[in-house]
């Protein structure tokens, strides 16, 4: 390990943030109870209540997910819309404030403090649509969610993960020719590189997969279909994907939940992945393999 | 112009060269079979009812935005001052993608402050354009020709290279090139793709002596493409771009002093004389099939 950069905080080779992963991913909703029940067929458990406001904390295993109720039009929610939105993902950094600076020095905007959901100031910057991009350091030695959150009585504050279940990714879909504009923003703010072609993930082999710098998340981008007439070409984060070593478990773990899967022939479960049924028409969940690899058949 | 516009409707007009409400030059573009509007972010702050209803107006014209004008001094700037611009960049963004416009227009900096180190100018317009992903706007950077460091499409095309962004690119506007007599030739080392605006306009007199004078004819003579003494170059830039190939908009940036005295249609019919010498002479286009359909929106 280079000393001096830790020291120092020069930034590692390819690794300028010091990312270790997503520290928490927030939805913003109008129906928290909903989407509650949502996270909890897929093996979230609430585990915290934010002091002041309407924000939940859910969690399992290595995954936190928080569900803001408090001010969802900040995060683009408009009128009775009942479909929640992943209004930010929050990378783990090796420090905050000086990821924040080498940030905005490359061109990210800064969220201003105020209207973050976290009482301690978390620095955040707009990301792609109406979310956001939070940086968290205190992942070690402490928790953020210590001081903004009291735990929910008689709730086992770390529930452990379904079959393995662990953040993966998340999908963004963006416009028209817009592949090489998001690849460049992912790469010169935060260092995700763009993987080849025949490197997929998944059952959706659609774009293109970033890696984040750290190897433990990814962006996958996905344009329109070409020659779709009347695209509104907005972009935002559609879902999430959640890695597991044994995806027909999972499915099988899932389903007796109630959890129901995309069975269409496109987007089937297999070995490789599987999708959940789509709630509200926008929340969906991508289960992925990520372990040994797969043998052909 | 003729009944059948699709073969000039790669062309429009600026608001600069009108006078009048926001409305009123919106309705006089229409009416003399434009479908597209270069605005200023003047158009939209300058509003009797504020910007929304500005935005308003737009939307409800019909006309599609070529670009968003102008930012101005923004790269080489020292520290406080870079900041300060940086602000002025975002206000100008976000009112840019509210107007619907995916271009930026950014003109090269004529400030003493500035540095002239082309990395020092690469590395800020690569901030700008990692800005502007968000939103889905392109930069177009133009060499204006009384521009401190950058004065030539040629340089400007060697700084939008080293900067090295997907969104960045150039504005070319033809009376800079053809007042600073740069050669058309060195279209040919530029990459089609990464021309985000071209900007078209003449001029009445053939030489232009200082930089005074060029930034007099350039703010007050300038006329429409075929209305001047550049008429063949102005052809010749056109064919050369179209041969390069070069698909996107081209847009008559005209500063007209007599223009902003005379009634707004009788301005729209010169410059719709322009286009259609543009689409049908110059360009020699065939008037496209009835129903022919434009997938992707620029």
């Amino acid at each position: 390990m280079d000393t001096t950069a830790q020291r120092e905080g020069v930034g590692l080779p390819g690794n300028p943030l010091g990312m270790e992963g997503i520290e928490f991913i927030e939805y913003a909703t109008t129906r928290p109870q909903a989407l509650g029940h949502v996270l909890e067929a897929m093996g979230f458990h609430p585990v915290a209540r934010h002091r002041s406001r309407e924000v939940l904390l859910y969690r399992q295993g290595g995954m936190n997910i928080i569900v803001n109720a408090h001010a969802p039009e900040t995060a683009g929610l408009q009128g009775d819309d009942p479909a929640p939105v992943i209004a930010a993902l929050a990378l783990r950094v090796r420090d905050a404030a000086g990821a924040l600076r080498r940030v905005l020095e490359r061109g990210a905007w800064a969220v201003p403090t105020q209207v973050a959901v976290m009482e301690l100031n978390i620095p955040a910057i707009h990301g792609v649509g109406s979310s956001r991009v939070y940086f968290v350091d205190r992942h070690r030695e402490f928790s953020i969610y210590d001081v903004d959150f009291v735990p929910i009585p008689g709730v086992d504050p770390h529930p452990p993960a379904l079959t393995g279940l662990h953040f993966f990714g998340a999908v963004q879909y963006i416009g028209v020719d817009r592949y090489d504009d998001w690849i460049a923003f992912y790469d010169e703010l935060f260092g995700f590189r763009p993987l080849a072609d025949e490197q997929r993930f998944g059952i959706l082999p659609k774009g293109h997969v970033l890696r984040s710098p750290c190897g433990s998340f990814y962006l996958q981008l996905i344009e329109p279909e070409a020659g779709t007439l009347d695209v509104d070409g907005s972009e935002y984060l559609a879902r999430i994907g959640l890695g597991t070593p044994d995806v027909p478990a999972s499915v099988a773990a899932l389903g007796a939940r109630g959890v129901l899967f995309n069975d269409t022939p496109a987007a089937a479960p297999g070995p490789r992945g599987a999708l959940t049924r789509s709630e509200f028409g926008r929340v969906s969940f991508e289960l992925v393999h990520d372990g040994a690899p797969l043998t052909s058949p | 112009m003729s009944q059948f516009n699709g073969n000039v409707d790669d062309f429009g007009m600026d608001t600069i060269s009108l006078a009048g409400t926001l409305p009123a030059k919106l309705q006089a573009m229409k009416a003399a079979g434009f479908t597209q509007v270069m605005l200023s972010a003047r158009d939209l702050v300058g509003h009797a009812e504020g910007v929304d209803a500005a935005v308003q107006a737009v939307r409800a014209s019909g006309l599609r935005v070529t670009g968003f004008q102008v930012l101005r001094d923004f790269e080489g700037l020292p520290d406080g001052l870079r900041e300060y611009k940086v602000d002025i960049a975002r206000s100008m963004m976000a009112l840019c993608a509210a107007v619907g416009s995916r271009v930026l227009l950014v003109c090269s900096s004529t400030s003493t402050h500035a540095s002239s180190d082309l990395d020092d100018i690469a590395r800020d317009l690569r901030r700008l354009a990692v800005m502007a992903v968000p939103f889905g706007i392109r930069i177009a950077f133009e060499a204006l020709s009384w521009g401190r460091t950058i004065n030539e499409f040629p340089v400007a095309w060697d700084v939008v290279c080293r900067a090295d962004m997907p969104n960045l690119g150039l504005a070319l506007d033809s009376f800079h090139a053809f007042a600073m007599k740069t050669s058309l030739d060195e279209l040919d080392e530029i990459d089609p793709q990464r021309i985000f605006l071209v900007q078209l306009a003449d001029f009445m007199w053939n030489e232009i002596r200082s930089v005074e004078e060029r930034i007099d004819t350039a703010r007050h003579f300038r006329v429409f493409p075929g209305e001047g003494a550049h008429s063949r170059q102005a052809a010749e830039m056109v064919r050369r771009l179209d041969r390069l190939g070069y698909r996107g908009d081209y847009s008559f940036e005209v500063f007209n002093d007599d223009y902003q005295q005379m009634p707004l249609p009788m301005v729209a019919a010169r410059a719709a004389r322009s286009a259609v010498w543009l689409g049908e002479t110059v360009l020699r286009r065939s008037v496209p099939l009835p129903g022919t359909l434009r997938l992707r929106g620029r």
